[in-house]
């Protein structure tokens, strides 16, 4: 992850060991949930859920810490943080972006503004907190200025919805996917586009319903810019009934060509989150198709098979990790936040 | 969900055909724009019936009994419409627009999940037996004598295996078009030349005759001659069904395929068809039910509001009855998918046109959307209600040899607020 990591609380320092992962914090919600982070300062870890709101627990806080974040009036899919874990920024399906106090006792949006004509697929913040980068179902890419929330430029090019959108770490440049597997760099400074790519295997096309299904549902850049990391789905043969298998695109970005796919054959469905640890290999959560049970992946670039696999009681939905890569946080479908320890048991 | 592979006979009847010698083509009204003349004709009395078909079954709660906010809600809002008072999803904004012209039901309680008993609950009117579809009765009771286009065309993608007319007579089954593009086959073969086709007509309906009178079996060279009528009458009107449409149109309608089965189905109507059904396929909606519902109600919103302007500006509306409906809905529970699955419990659909008294809503669900809470219907009920806004009453018989049926189920009845 490239920015706005959260730090990890003071840990025994027990080596990170993946098949010791265990559950350290489980949190409860009534909803569906659909994303989550923790802060940079990891203190709070937060969800998004299937009713409009998004939650907030203190991580050592328990349950009860839950506080509710209204404001939008629709879904919010994408969570992220300035740099310094002081402001909260929220995508909404209801066209917005969200600004808020990340700490608040009593939640209120600090600025509630009008994005996109259509959903807000995604908010990313950069390294210095000073732009946030969204798209949404206008098929635009806008990049804001912060604190103030005004439109510095807009990025047109895309012909289907833009998923996800992310800065690369030179912060010169933005990287977007949409539902057909375009890959495109964008210039910030000029707003124009510099390179595209199909990624095809990211995509497909239902002949019986006749529809298209593909897109990011997370993307990330490495440390150093040379990787962009996308999670998603390949294989589709019936989109309608999710029929595919999910996929961790490892994209090479300065020969701008695939590196890894990463896919696990034994699950169907779609990856929802993905994170590259600080020991070099991948974490990614995923959704199944034709059962009840999700994954939380740990992958070695290059490797076929993942090398550690944490069955998940339902679909993990989203993904965070501290700076340190000591703790994930895992969003489910019944509603359920955990937070792991990639460490044995003190 | 069951697949559905194949097609009926008539179809494959009629591909066969093509050695028939066409008659001279009649003129026809392209481009939606209609002589005086033909207008006239068109607005003299007949009804006709326009049935949209979403396949696969469509959401109601972002289609017309949207819950924004609540446990199942999901992530769409609701918006205003023409109409005080009703509100409807924010996928279906030129719909909004038109909602005066239209009226919802609902309450329709459909008691299966299964696509197949589904769609046949909703087309028959029953949930048993062989019974004639909708479109196929108002084939058989509104079509002109000697129509000049098959009376029931079904502009569809993909094969059903629907015997669409059940006991009534072949020529009222429904006749599938792939497409904006005349069935496979169906043009006189070259070598063929119009007298020899012409006597080779005339030989065979002399064969059906002798042999009908010999063992009387009728029903089978009426079905025969009906696959051979059918044919001819496609054949003289070719060029409409394979009329390129104007830039006007495209621009108005969509670029896409379905725009241009819509622009058919508004030139098939214009020019004196009488049932005209038009499926516009991808509801089956299990994974990213939201997603898919974006894209599919982004392209039928605005398309079928073309059409439905068209129809009225056309003159057409207070004589053609419009429905859009699918053969249930879907879950309120959302899935691990982002999914809605089978759901026949709380149905919702939308009709409007010839008898329908516009703006009306009937019956309502509960806070939840998870069953029926005023006013269940069914499909029989519908049944008796597009009759009865046509025209027709569907408490009388079907005149078949031997017996009387009643056309739609005596153990229902029309929903009478919806009707003018």
């Amino acid at each position: 992850m490239s920015n706005n990591r959260p730090a990890s609380p003071p840990l025994p320092e027990d080596p990170i060991d993946v098949k010791e992962s265990h559950v350290v914090a489980e949190f409860k919600h009534d909803v569906a949930l659909t994303t989550c982070r923790l802060d940079p300062q990891a203190r709070f870890a937060f969800a998004g859920a299937e009713d409009f709101h998004v939650y907030r627990w203190a991580v050592d806080g328990g349950n009860e810490s839950k506080t509710v974040f209204s404001g939008h009036d629709s879904w919010v899919r994408c969570l992220d943080f300035s740099p310094d874990g002081e402001r909260l920024y929220t995508a909404g399906y209801d066209d917005k972006i969200g600004i808020w106090e990340t700490a608040a006792a009593e939640p209120k949006p600090l600025k509630m503004f009008e994005a996109h004509k259509g959903w807000v697929r995604w908010v990313k913040v950069n390294r210095d907190g000073t732009r946030l980068a969204s798209c949404g179902n206008d098929n635009l890419i806008k990049l804001w200025s912060l604190p103030d929330g005004k439109l510095i430029q807009e990025f047109k090019g895309h012909d289907r919805y833009p998923y996800a959108v992310v800065f690369h770490p030179d912060e010169q440049r933005l990287a977007s996917f949409d539902l057909m597997g375009v890959i495109k760099e964008w210039d910030i400074a000029s707003g124009k586009e510099l390179r595209s790519f199909e990624a095809k295997f990211m995509w497909g096309f239902d002949q019986k319903f006749r529809a298209d299904m593909g897109g990011a549902r997370d993307m990330i850049f490495d440390e150093d810019g040379k990787t962009l990391i996308v999670a998603g789905l390949t294989n589709v043969t019936n989109a309608f009934a999710g029929v595919h298998n999910p996929m961790i695109l490892m994209f090479d970005w300065e020969k701008f060509e695939p590196q890894h796919k990463l896919t696990d054959s034994s699950y169907k469905g779609m990856s929802w989150g993905v994170r590259v640890h600080p020991g070099g290999f991948i974490t990614a959560v995923g959704a199944p198709q034709g059962g009840s049970k999700g994954a939380l992946w740990f992958w070695k670039p290059g490797e076929e098979k993942p090398f550690h696999t944490v069955t998940l009681s339902h679909c993990g939905r989203g993904l965070d990790m501290t700076a340190d890569g000591r703790r994930v946080a895992v969003a489910q479908f019944d509603g359920l936040l955990k937070i792991y320890q990639l460490t044995r048991k003190s | 969900m069951r697949r559905d592979t194949g097609c009926h006979r008539i179809d494959h009847t009629l591909s066969r055909r093509g050695f028939l010698a066409g008659s001279a083509a009649g003129s026809v009204a392209m481009g939606g724009l209609l002589t005086p003349a033909q207008a006239e004709e068109l607005q003299s009395g007949q009804k006709r019936l326009l049935q949209m078909f979403l396949q696969g079954g469509f959401s109601q709660f972002e289609t017309f009994d949207p819950k924004p906010g609540t446990k199942y809600g999901g992530p769409f809002r609701q918006i205003e419409t023409s109409v005080p008072g009703v509100n409807i999803c924010e996928l279906l904004p030129h719909m909004a627009q038109r909602m005066h012209q239209l009226s919802i039901v609902r309450s329709i309680n459909l008691r299966t999940n299964d696509h197949g008993k589904g769609r046949l609950f909703m087309e028959k009117g029953r949930n048993t037996g062989e019974f004639p579809y909708v479109g196929s009765v108002a084939a058989k009771y509104l079509a002109p004598p000697n129509p000049e286009l098959p009376t029931y065309l079904h502009i569809t993608t993909r094969g059903l295996t629907d015997n669409t007319n059940a006991f009534l007579e072949a020529q009222h089954a429904q006749m599938k078009l792939p497409g904006v593009k005349a069935p496979d086959n169906l043009s006189r073969p070259d070598k063929l030349t119009v007298e020899a086709a012409k006597r080779r007509a005339e030989f065979r309906r002399g064969l059906n005759e002798r042999f009908a009178g010999g063992k009387g079996q009728r029903a089978f060279t009426e079905t025969f001659d009906s696959s051979f009528e059918m044919a001819e009458r496609l054949m003289s009107k070719k060029d409409l069904l394979e009329a390129e449409p104007s830039s006007k149109d495209l621009e108005r309608y969509g670029s896409h395929p379905f725009a241009r089965r819509c622009i058919l189905a508004r030139n098939l109507l214009n020019n004196g068809a009488t049932v005209v059904k038009v499926t516009h396929h991808g509801y089956d909606t299990h994974a990213e039910n939201f997603n898919f519902h974006l894209e599919q109600l982004g392209e039928f919103d605005k398309t079928f509001c073309m059409l439905l302007d068209d129809i009225r500006e056309a003159g057409l509306l207070e004589s053609t009855l419009v429905m859009v409906y699918s053969e249930f809905g879907r879950t309120p529970k959302i899935n691990q998918r982002y999914g809605r699955d089978h759901w026949g419990a709380s149905v919702s659909m939308a009709m409007g046109g010839a008898g329908i008294k516009p703006g009306v809503v009937v019956g309502a669900t509960n806070k939840e959307g998870t069953e029926v809470s005023d006013r269940e219907v069914d499909g029989g009920h519908l049944f008796h209600t597009y009759f009865e806004a046509l025209g027709l009453d569907p408490k009388s018989d079907h005149d078949v040899p031997g017996k009387s049926i009643p056309i739609g189920d005596p153990a229902k009845s029309s929903i009478q607020e919806l009707l003018a």
